[in-house]
């Protein structure tokens, strides 16, 4: 009865089409006879579309879609476990098996491209049946755990039986018992639960490039592993926890700890490399119990890295919670914030002018960074520096076109030559890595590489080490030269290490002379950025922005008599640097490497406990918000700055943290525009102005500073005072039996 | 009053008397699973010994990623003439021919050869290991010289396997899944080779060996310790898969051209 | 309908309100008397019963400055209301129902005031 009505129905529809379209078209044509091939081909491409019925619904779809697909545009979920929207198709779960009207047997909607005039039956008796089926085979096999899975509350399985599975089995054999894998400190394994869907496998060879995991045996004995002993090692390897859709993979450091419905879930950012990935915090009590990513397909997609999603343990040790004073004898002694400012204000009232100086670490939001250098100003002083260095000579951070990834993270994709300068972005940067990689695996991107030859997950042309090389390229003697001549859409990224260098400026010349040539030659729009620098900390660029002075040289210069350490962890500056009466202030939230040396010690806040302004690698500006209260008597790191203010005499002039913000938007309105790239430009000038800067490079190679997945994990002080990135470390380094845990369950 | 209550007592009683009977079916229902998964198990020996136990690899003093394997100059121009049968960029293709080499070339595959497969195909080790673990014939535990397969399946069962199984096993003294002390022979139980209507049969290596009396197993096997290979194909002297008593058609030589057919033609 | 009507009318011309108990304020004032005489003479039993650390002395001049507090009402409706109050805790401080902390809340009062400026709160906690 159904099917007569709906061919009347796509008999009827097809005219009032054609209708619609047919006057654009002719007016079009009659008003600019130059674009007549351009609205024919818009024509074609619209008549082109396929029209499916679901659930006697009309849509219109593009050939090649798959029945999920067109069912997921009116709005219809259909159930699925081995189908990922980011994963090639498997179709080996069959739970998405749905009745086409008129075909004889029910189809894998996840892998069945749509036919024209079907009618995609979701609810039907024989798409329930056959689902009740599937699950009732899946079930055949998993073990009855739910109450000690991890994965209980936020397991598909879990939820699809009760949506579409029987309410009773009618197996009466055994179950099937798998061996568990030990595949490193942070995946645990419990493989009996695994339905084989293959997601895992799938992410490792296609997202994370590492051909680790796979399926071995055949039929009943068919398992997920990775055959011999050995972990996977992979910089996104946390990522297979969430894409798991059963309770085979989950979390080693989370296990038995919290259950998904008693946690507070926060949305906030990550701050452990400049990426700024999006991510969600789930609390309990005032404790952070994990760290799961967010989507934004602008930055991260929907992954995160290990170091962001594991390093959460680090939020709980080594913590400054209590105002520090070194006595008399060189030991540092707790006290109350009063004492501990009045003594800072003091030190601060009794120099003047350049006297006192500022260095910012990697960690370090926006807001503090305003209130600093606002209270550092207030004190005629301009001494304010980041540990970071980049080549102040040529356009340095005048241009902010200079410093910024311009291209953008997901720009990457569209991207066909790539050159990396001095960087390994797998480490550095790991989701920009992927990215890379995912524009190398579907978008034909070809990659080469000048620097020290790294593991990056895809093939790439090695150019050679030095800096020499980068120079033959923007000479045009290389031949290279001519590969990028020939790119439509060039990208030259460079890394922020090897500006660290002497020759840092000389390296940013060439690689801003041959990012500019490659513009010139390839001829793409006005709006396609060729020119990026690749940061490695969350706070350089709203640093830069503000104007800090990247660097500590002028401090080592000019040795002052306060030095104002702000979370500044990464030894770049020591005692034996100043003259020995100098008065150390630390502010920060981990007792790393910079505590140590202080005279006082200012608690302040990390960036799970704070409300604060990041901006990432592209320049776009995001924050993070409260999840839990800062430990102890910490606090924020602005409102720290803003109490000295009051002491010393110079109260700044903001009090909320709105008026704060509005602070920042008066110095640079980009900090407070959040979730957008303000784009920068003025490459051509900054290329001219580099021109003018000392050409000589070093014949040092270019050495990035993480070069293999052990150097990844511990980097700055929330990820070094984490026990799951030690483990990680020593489980790299000596193998995944040497932080081999007892089997609780 | 009384008539609706009466019911509810009805129900009470029987639902007592219901429950013993519950309890023996869920007996019976035990007692069912337990044979169903001794059956189950007992599938599976075979299959299991066969592609070498488990589809995990545990290092061993005989296989280990150390152990020495190396292609011979003859298997690496094999190799590229294999290679060369696929387009570009698919040498992956190649993994089960050049895998089969290996094995042929080393008797077995140990984890060592697998990763050598994997580096001349330019693969993951990992993707070689799938294709390993998946197929039986690749062998993946040392077996002895000749490989016995020995099938027990219903058809060559009904012809009396059993009492070719028992004759390998009291001559050679092992048991399914061993291997003798000398490494001559390893004896597994498998499932139909597809060689019924010969039944019974068993596979040493590359060969069939069929329509077989627990003697001929003896002679085959006596052979084969003198280091003779016997010919395969039947032993009751039929030709190949023909009958066993003999021709029941097309006995005769086929007619020529022309049979049959009208003579003015 | 007619009836609300009227009675809003009346309301309006005559500001004549329902007394609570007293008519007029005298009679008003002598029930604050008696409540007063009743407390007077309850002090010294509650010190005892509660075993309070103060003297009988210390707590009438208490109860003094709490019906002082009140001394500018002439309301008699609001001083029947606070009659009636002041009965409620008579009464529960009689039968005992208090405890000792409810007595001694009258004599101390532990709230601070919340800090207004930065400094204050920046002393006092992380988000106040």
């Amino acid at each position: 009865m159904m099917s007569p009505l709906c061919l009347s129905s796509s008999m009827l529809r097809l005219p009032v089409v054609s209708r619609s379209l047919f006057p654009a078209a002719i007016t079009k044509g009659g008003a600019a006879t130059t674009n007549n091939a351009r609205t024919a081909t818009a024509t074609a491409a619209a008549s082109n579309l396929v029209e499916v019925f679901v659930d006697g619904q009309p849509v219109m779809v593009e050939p090649g879609t798959t029945v999920l697909q067109a069912c997921e545009k009116v709005g219809m979920q259909i159930p699925r476990f081995c189908y990922h929207e980011r994963l090639s198709v498997a179709g080996n779960c069959r739970m998405c098996l749905v009745e086409i009207e008129k075909v004889p047997k029910p189809v894998a909607a996840c892998a069945m491209p749509v036919m024209k005039g079907w009618n995609i039956l979701t609810n039907s008796d024989k798409t329930r049946k056959a689902r009740e089926g599937v699950m009732e085979f899946l079930l055949a096999n998993h073990p009855l755990d739910c109450p000690i899975c991890d994965q209980g509350g936020e397991c598909d399985l879990q939820d699809q039986s009760m949506q579409f599975g029987s309410d009773r089995s009618r197996f009466t054999e055994s179950k099937r018992a798998v061996e568990d894998k030990n595949i490193g400190p942070l995946i645990k394994t419990i493989m009996t639960r695994c339905i084989q869907c293959t997601r895992c496998v799938r992410f490792a060879s296609e997202i994370a490039g590492v051909e680790d995991l796979g399926t071995t045996g055949r039929g009943n004995d068919l398992q997920i592993g990775t055959y011999v002993e050995k972990m996977f090692m992979s910089e996104l390897s946390g990522n297979v926890i969430d894409i798991c859709p059963v309770g085979a993979l989950t979390s080693k450091p989370y296990a038995f700890t919290a259950r998904p419905w008693e946690t507070r879930k926060t949305e906030s950012i990550d701050v452990l490399d400049a990426v700024g990935s999006n991510i969600v915090v789930s609390t309990r009590g005032g404790e952070v119990m994990r760290i799961l990513p967010r989507l934004n397909e602008d930055i991260n997609e929907e992954w995160i890295s290990d170091k962001t999603r594991f390093a959460y343990d680090g939020l709980k040790r080594q913590r400054l919670t209590q105002p520090m004073v070194k006595n008399e004898s060189g030991q540092l002694v707790p006290t109350t914030w009063e004492d501990v400012l009045t003594r800072v204000a003091g030190a601060l009232q009794g120099v003047k002018g350049n006297d006192v100086a500022a260095v910012v670490g990697g960690l370090v939001d926006a807001e503090a960074l305003i209130s600093l250098k606002d209270l550092l100003n207030c004190l005629n002083s301009d001494n304010l520096c980041t540990e970071e260095v980049f080549p102040m000579a040529g356009a340095g951070s005048d241009l902010r076109s200079n410093y910024l990834l311009n291209t953008g993270i997901a720009g990457i994709e569209e991207a066909d030559v790539l050159l990396l300068v001095g960087t390994n972005p797998r480490y550095e940067a790991p989701l920009f890595n992927a990215r890379i990689r995912k524009g190398w695996l579907h978008n034909e991107l070809q990659v080469a590489l000048v620097g020290k030859e790294v593991d990056l997950s895809y093939t790439y042309d090695h150019l050679g080490e030095s800096a020499k090389a980068l120079q033959e390229i923007a000479s045009g003697t290389h031949p290279f030269s001519q590969v990028l001549a020939k790119a439509k859409h060039p990208v030259v990224v460079v890394g922020s290490s090897c500006l660290q260098r002497e020759d840092g400026a000389a390296i940013m010349a060439a690689v801003s002379t041959i990012a500019q040539n490659a513009r010139v030659s390839s001829g793409v729009e006005e709006t396609w950025k060729v020119l990026n620098v690749l940061h490695r900390v969350a706070s350089q660029v709203a640093a830069l922005d503000l104007g800090y002075k990247p660097g500590v040289d002028t401090i080592r210069k000019n040795p002052p008599k306060v030095l104002f350490l702000l979370g500044a962890d990464a030894d770049c500056i020591t005692r034996q640097d100043l003259p020995k009466d100098s008065f150390i202030i630390y502010q920060g939230h981990h007792g790393d490497v910079g505590a140590p040396m202080a005279d006082i010690i200012l608690p302040g806040a990390a960036y799970t406990e704070k409300c604060s302004t990041y901006v990432n690698t592209e320049g776009r500006a995001q924050q993070t918000r409260v999840a839990v209260s800062p430990p102890g008597m910490a606090r924020e790191d602005w409102k720290i700055i803003r109490a000295i203010s009051e002491l010393v005499g110079v109260t700044l002039p903001y009090d909320t943290l709105d008026e704060v913000r509005d602070r920042l938007a008066e110095v640079s309105p980009n900090l407070v525009r959040y979730d957008d790239v303000e784009e920068a430009n003025y490459f051509k000038q900054a290329n001219e102005l580099s021109k003018a800067v000392n050409q000589a490079v070093l014949t040092e190679p270019l050495v990035p500073p993480q070069l293999t997945v052990k150097d990844f994990y511990m980097t700055d002080p929330i990820s070094r005072a984490s026990q799951t990135m030690a483990k990680c470390v020593k489980a790299v380094t000596e193998g995944a039996q040497a932080v081999d845990e007892p089997a609780i369950c | 009053d009384v008539g609706r209550r009466c019911p509810v007592h009805l129900l009470v009683h029987r639902d007592q008397t219901s429950s013993p009977k519950m309890f023996l079916s869920a007996a019976v229902r035990s007692a069912v699973s337990q044979t169903a998964r001794q059956v189950r198990s007992l599938h599976r020996s075979a299959a299991r010994a066969g592609a070498g136990g488990i589809f995990v690899h545990r290092d061993t003093p005989d296989n280990n990623p150390d152990t020495p394997f190396e292609f011979t100059e003859e298997n690496k121009k094999r190799i590229e003439a294999i290679i060369s049968m696929y387009p570009e960029g698919h040498k992956q293709a190649a993994t089960i021919p050049v895998l089969d080499l290996a094995q042929r070339q080393h008797g077995w595959l140990p984890i060592s050869a697998m990763n050598k497969v994997a580096e001349v195909l330019d693969v993951a080790p990992m993707r070689v290991y799938e294709v390993a673990t998946f197929y039986t014939m690749f062998l993946r535990q040392p077996v002895g010289k000749y490989f016995i397969q020995i099938c027990t399946t219903t058809p060559c069962m009904l012809c009396n396997s059993d009492s070719i199984l028992e004759a390998i096993q009291n001559k050679l003294g092992i048991k399914v899944g061993e291997t003798t002390p000398d490494k001559l022979f390893t004896l597994i139980e498998v499932e139909c080779l597809g060689a019924c209507v010969n039944a019974p049969m068993v596979q040493i290596n590359d060969n069939y060996y069929e329509d077989l009396t627990p003697k001929d197993i003896e002679d085959i096997i006596d052979e084969l310790k003198a280091g003779r290979v016997p010919p395969p194909g039947p032993r009751s002297g039929r030709f190949s898969c023909e009958p066993a008593g003999g021709l029941t058609s097309l006995t005769e030589p086929p007619k020529g051209p022309g049979f049959g057919v009208r003579a003015d033609l | 309908m007619a009836s609300t009507a009227a009675t809003r009318a009346a309301a309006g011309a005559a500001k004549v309100v329902k007394p609570i108990l007293s008519r007029d304020l005298d009679e008003a004032k002598r029930r604050v008397r008696e409540l007063y005489r009743a407390w007077y003479r309850e002090v010294p039993n509650t010190v005892a019963v509660f075993q309070l650390d103060i003297s009988t002395r210390q707590g009438r001049d208490k109860v003094r400055e709490m019906f002082d507090k009140n001394k500018h009402i002439t309301d008699p409706r609001v001083i029947d209301m606070l009659v009636i109050k002041g009965k409620m805790e008579l009464q529960e401080t009689i039968h005992v129902w208090k405890q000792k902390t409810h007595i001694m809340r009258y004599f101390h009062e532990s709230e601070e005031p919340r800090p207004t400026d930065f400094l204050s709160k920046f002393y006092r906690g992380h988000d106040p």
